[in-house]
């Protein structure tokens, strides 16, 4: 009977601990962000009630805080993919800028005629621009071993390069000034989900990939075998897992995403393709997928944490002199925290020293 | 039991150099260490034996101040102590050796020896320059007190273990340990090098240094310690001078009443062997860095036969086996399993083709340590039924089978998903040989196979080993236990310097005879 309450006491306790290594980061966030705020001469409790009553406060603000968080669904499950399988891919933003052209190219280039079938054609073509470009730093590490991190932080750059230089000069649309493509034509658009507000019918994509992303990680071979080459390289390998087909797997399921991201984009919110198209979507994504410990929920979570953090700022700047710079100190900490597993370690060490 | 041996210690007249008192400890649902109770008198050598996952590695962590125990004291000198952290015990005079070495492997043994602890030139803030000369000088004359010759510009990783295992005991020397911990010292060694250590352990002794060490090996117990400890099931069972003991009373305990300590006769092969299954023809790989190359390695393994590989560590047969499974390549010569020529297929297509492999190292090749039991026992056949249905995992089949392979050898852990760390050393073994023999093979190549598995262990592993056998399997067996090789085998070869250098029926082979053969043919070359 003891044995069993005690071990019952274990699992409450580790439960706890995993719930403060998840707030963990933003506890320090917020205590970061209120030091500055007091600097400032601001009362912290009034701006973080403002902003969550800014994100979370009504329906139409919470549609804007989903609409904020559609694009980071995309990029933290491209990101996670990789993560857990120890591939280290900072290439999603490129890949998500390389889709999102691809989406917008076919939602103005292809006849109107097309209809709603613009849609899937989009996307699909979005998926294999991307997919095409983030198995380049797959195959280069799969076979020569390059090393991850370099090639795709520095294809980022060429993406940005390729898709400024397309939107500013062949695909540059003739009636709307500058950096722009066309609009992409109205059947390719994707249905708002609760107008005004800019919620799209992409953030229900972006749950499909999630819930598709958790199954695929935790009832598939292919899943099971990515954990294990995250965990081990070498035990994969004794065990009879191909490491170059699992890398370059794993790469290109993190372009399809991408690239499905960048088209869910392109066709629900802006309508086109533009230069500057993300503002760093890629690399949010890329806290919300550490944040989420690379779980589907996890990044559910993180994701709409990050989007309400995106919304509120946006509008509680307007309604007080609170800068916009505080949510990018909330976010920047979330971010280092998010790494440092520290909360839990902490926690253990001062449970067992006392 | 306990009191028992707080009383013959308290009435000693020395000091309790070391020791805990009613110490617990509990993972989840396992407690690890209930009620332990231990005394180590100074200059004593103090063995502690017990079971798989009988609690005796917690004990030597907590001891160093790895883990904090739940409940219970800890005596250093007569006084009672509670440790911050591995630091604390460290100022305190003790040090241990893992049961899982832990230098780094991209240093050099040089660098390794100094790790923490360098002696400066000069400080000038931060910025001072390491004396390296002295870190030589103070290298050489603690192994000078050693047998072994230590290569100090060697990198660690590429280092024989027993000489790793040296360096790390030298380096708790030099900073002043003088309560040594070793935690299944023995276990990676091959006989002459425990007695290498042995005599370094009774010459350490002899300037007054204390060693705990935990064993598997009733005879290495026998042969070095003032004084036995007994686990079982997270207990102190038993405890007695080793001079007032014997193998058998010891034996007896760790087992239990309940255990079952009679000893199948080691049966031999009974049909006639059947077709080739493994066969390697004039296997040569290239001279590496940490590696030794094979010249021109011929052998075969037939149907239903178990060949030993006997040699002395280090003379090629780790990479003789990689070669075998796909995990490194040849230069020259040519791989067959059951007649296709294999020689370049990647592992998994081996596997494919009915090989199992049990690695000889078992933290990175064996295992992936930070997946949960359950992962790393059903490993590899995620892709086959019963596990993969219609290309999906089907979770409760993977439960079920992980539970039964990991039943087949009483596999002690505390659930199936956690981490496979937190399983005890010879748990992690078990584990590794349970899952290999499940996946079906026709060929096993096994390399030390019950390294850290205690008794009752390596008897359920060679009884699996001989059903494999008899029911048609082939087993390739590496072992730096020759008696092992000499119970198993029905055919042993013998290597020496990347070659081959002899082949002996089982009924021909005695201790002498192959230990002859490496030795006279062999020795290593590097
Ligand atoms: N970090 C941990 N988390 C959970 N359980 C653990 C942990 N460490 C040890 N255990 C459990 O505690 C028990 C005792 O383990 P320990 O490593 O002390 O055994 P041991 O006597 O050293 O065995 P072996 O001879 O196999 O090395 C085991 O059942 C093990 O599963
Ligand atoms: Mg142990």
């Amino acid at each position: 009977m003891t044995e069993i309450a005690a071990a019952r006491r274990f699992d409450a306790i580790a439960w706890f601990d995993k719930g403060i290594g998840l707030a963990f980061p933003f506890v320090v966030a917020l205590a970061v962000a209120s030091a500055v705020l007091l600097a400032v001469g601001e009362n912290p409790i009034d701006v973080f009630s403002l902003m969550a009553a800014e994100s979370f406060g009504s329906t139409r603000r919470i549609a804007a805080t989903l609409s904020a968080a559609t694009p980071l669904l995309f990029t933290g499950v491209a990101t996670a993919i990789c993560f857990r399988s120890g591939v280290f891919n900072v290439g999603v933003e490129g890949a998500f800028v390389i889709g999102g052209l691809c989406g917008a190219f076919v939602g103005f280039s292809l006849p109107a005629g097309f209809g709603l079938a613009l849609i899937p054609l989009a996307f699909a073509f979005a998926a294999i621009g991307s997919a095409l470009w983030l198995s380049v730093p797959g195959y280069l590490l799969a076979r020569y071993e390059v090393d991850e991190v370099v090639s795709t932080l520095m294809l980022n750059f060429v993406a940005f390069g390729i898709t400024g230089y397309l939107v500013n000069g062949p695909l540059l649309s003739e009636i709307s000034g500058n950096n722009v493509t066309p609009l992409v034509h109205e059947a390719a658009q994707l249905p708002r989900l609760l107008p005004p507000s800019t919620v799209h019918a992409g953030f229900l994509v972006g749950l499909v990939l999630v819930v598709a992303y958790g199954l695929w990680a935790r009832r598939t071979p292919s899943g099971f075998e990515g954990a294990l080459v995250g965990h081990n390289r070498r035990f994969s390998k004794a065990i009879g897992i191909s490491i170059p087909a699992t890398i370059v797997l794993v790469m290109v399921i993190s372009g399809i995403v991408a690239g499905m991201g960048g088209a869910s984009h392109a066709l629900g919110q802006l309508h086109r393709f533009a230069d500057g198209f993300s503002p760093g979507y890629g690399f949010t994504g890329m806290a919300v997928a550490l944040l989420g410990r690379n779980t589907a929920t996890g990044i559910l979570l993180g994701a709409i944490l990050f989007g309400a953090l995106a919304s509120a700022g946006t509008t509680v700047q307007l309604f007080s002199d609170i800068p916009l710079d505080i949510v990018n100190i909330i976010e920047g900490t979330v971010m280092i925290f998010a790494v440092v597993e520290l909360g839990r370690l902490s926690l253990r060490r001062w449970r067992g020293a006392s | 039991m306990n009191a028992h041996a707080a009383a013959s210690s308290a009435s000693a007249p020395v000091s309790v150099c070391l020791g805990a008192e009613r110490l617990c400890k509990r993972y989840g649902a396992v407690q690890a260490n209930s009620d332990i109770s231990i005394f180590i008198a100074p200059g004593e050598i103090h063995a502690v034996v017990g079971e798989n996952g009988a609690g005796k590695s917690t004990l030597m962590r907590i001891l160093q101040g790895i883990e904090q125990p739940d409940s219970g004291r800890i005596i250093v000198d007569d006084r009672d102590v509670r440790f911050s952290g591995p630091g604390h015990a460290f100022e305190l005079g003790i040090g241990m050796v893992h049961q899982e070495f832990m230098l780094a492997p991209d240093l050099t043994l040089l660098e390794n020896l100094v790790l923490g602890d360098e002696p400066l030139v000069r400080r000038i803030g931060p910025v001072s320059r390491i004396d390296w000369e002295a870190a030589l000088a103070s290298g050489r004359e603690l192994a000078g007190r050693t047998a072994v010759e230590v290569d100090w510009s060697r990198r660690s990783g590429g280092t024989p273990v027993h000489i790793q295992q040296f360096v790390e005991i030298i380096r708790l020397l030099r900073r002043g340990a003088r309560i040594l911990i070793l935690d299944e010292p023995t276990a990676v060694l091959a006989p002459q090098q425990v007695e290498d250590l042995f005599s370094l352990l009774r010459k350490l002794r002899e300037d007054s240094t204390t060693i705990l060490f935990v064993s598997h090996k009733l005879k290495e117990v026998m042969a070095l310690a003032d004084r036995v400890t007994v686990f079982r099931r997270g207990e102190v069972c038993y405890s007695s001078p080793v001079a007032d003991t014997d193998i058998d009373t010891i034996a007896g305990h760790m087992i239990g009443e309940a255990g079952d300590r009679t000893h199948p006769a080691s049966s031999r092969r009974k049909g006639a062997v059947g077709e080739i299954v493994l066969e390697a023809r004039r296997l040569t790989t290239p001279a590496l860095e940490k590696s030794h190359p094979l010249h021109g390695v011929d052998l075969q393994v037939n149907e239903g036969e178990i060949v030993g590989l006997a040699g002395v560590s280090g003379n090629g047969q780790s990479e003789l086996v990689e070669c075998l499974v796909g995990l490194r390549a040849v230069s020259d010569g040519a791989i067959f399993l059951a007649g296709d020529d294999i020689t370049n297929l990647p592992n998994r297509d081996r596997r494919e083709l009915g090989m199992g492999y049990v690695s000889a190292n078992r933290r990175d090749e064996g295992l992936a340590l930070a997946a949960s039991v359950e992962a790393n026992v059903v490993a590899g056949s995620q892709r086959k039924a019963p596990i993969n249905r219609h290309g999906l995992l089907d979770l409760a089949a993977m439960r079920r089978q992980a539970g039964q392979r990991l039943d087949l050898l009483a596999v002690r852990y505390g659930a199936l998903g956690d981490a496979a760390s937190s399983l005890s050393g010879g748990n992690q073994q078990r584990l590794v040989f349970a899952r290999e023999i499940a996946s079906d093979p026709k060929l096993l190549v096994v390399s030390q196979p019950t390294r850290g598995v205690d008794l009752k262990g390596i008897a359920a592993i060679h009884a699996i080993l001989r059903r494999f056998r008899d029911d048609g399997g082939s087993v390739l067996l590496v072992s730096e236990e020759l008696d092992e090789i000499l119970e198993l085998a029905d055919r042993i070869a013998v290597m020496a310097n990347g070659r081959i250098v002899g082949q002996l029926q089982a009924e021909e082979a005695d201790v002498a005879k192959v230990g002859r053969m490496m030795l006279t043919q062999g020795g290593t070359d590097d």
